[in-house]
């Protein structure tokens, strides 16, 4: 295997300092981490995040979803959407009836023209 | 991060207002002012308790304020002193019947330093402050001659 040092035009990479690099940095991290705090006290409040003395709320209720993406968007078409939602109902029976509605209003129209 | 006890950081204050009329907390402001100017001791007020050695709280304690003093009390890392500033958090002040009220501050966590006044001067805040280091660097293993050595080292 030959690791050399690859010249670019724009500068160069050598596989060898960047493993070097990556060891340093990863001594420096560990030396700075064994430094830290130790006497904190484990599985009480002092591990959770500090929300201005509030509760942290769960995660499921301050996740943001994809749905908040579109919110801008729903709201300006409130208008729109609104008598949608009503109308769908989730009853079969309501979804049987629209469809015999307008096939009737189409049959008119055809039978019309 | 400490290298080691003789190299320590200096000391952080988180300030917590539990229902105060904002008098203390203006006193507590002017601390930070030229004129009084505790950063040029390393003292500093600090947005997180977190962060802070010190909890410094003003106020009578109010039901709704009640939880989070003690959430925040909680979340305080150890070694901490806790300083009460104000007449009303030392023993409920004008507000001590009131019907919201809770306090004082002793009641729901312990007390290490009590600054009465309505509202306190800077300078009682200030000495009450070194008291409550005193008591931090005698949790965090120095022992009396030490502490005796830099209360004169601060009073030369």
């Amino acid at each position: 295997m030959n690791i050399g040092l690859l010249e670019t035009g724009s500068g160069y990479w050598n596989a060898l300092i960047w493993i070097i690099v990556t060891v340093v940095v990863g001594i420096a991290v560990l030396w700075l981490r064994s430094k830290g705090e130790e006497k904190y006290k484990k599985n009480t409040n002092q591990t959770k995040p500090f929300l201005s003395g509030n509760p942290e709320v769960s995660k499921e209720d301050s996740h943001v979803g994809a749905s908040h993406i579109y919110w801008g968007f729903t709201e300006a078409l409130k208008k729109y959407y609104e008598p949608l939602v009503k109308l769908h109902t989730g009853d079969i029976n309501d979804y049987s009836g629209w469809i015999i509605l307008m096939m009737a209003i189409i049959f008119i129209i055809v039978g019309v023209s | 991060m400490k290298l080691d006890k003789y190299l320590d950081r200096s000391l952080w204050v988180f300030h917590l207002n539990t229902g105060s009329c904002n008098g203390c907390d203006i006193e507590i402001v002017a601390l930070l002012t030229p004129r009084y100017d505790v950063e040029r001791f390393g003292i500093k007020l600090v947005g997180s308790p977190k962060h802070a050695d010190v909890l410094l709280v003003t106020g009578p304690v109010n039901r709704k304020m009640l939880p989070r003093l003690k959430l925040i009390y909680e979340q305080t890392p150890d070694p901490k002193a806790v300083i009460v500033v104000g007449t009303c958090g030392t023993s409920g002040g004008v507000f001590y019947d009131s019907y919201n009220v809770v306090g004082p501050v002793d009641r729901h966590i312990p007390v290490d330093v009590y600054v009465p006044g309505c509202p306190i001067r800077p300078e009682a805040i200030i000495n009450g402050v070194l008291k409550a280091w005193l008591k931090l660097e005698r949790l965090r293993g120095f022992s009396g001659a030490e502490i005796e050595k830099k209360i004169e080292e601060v009073s030369a």
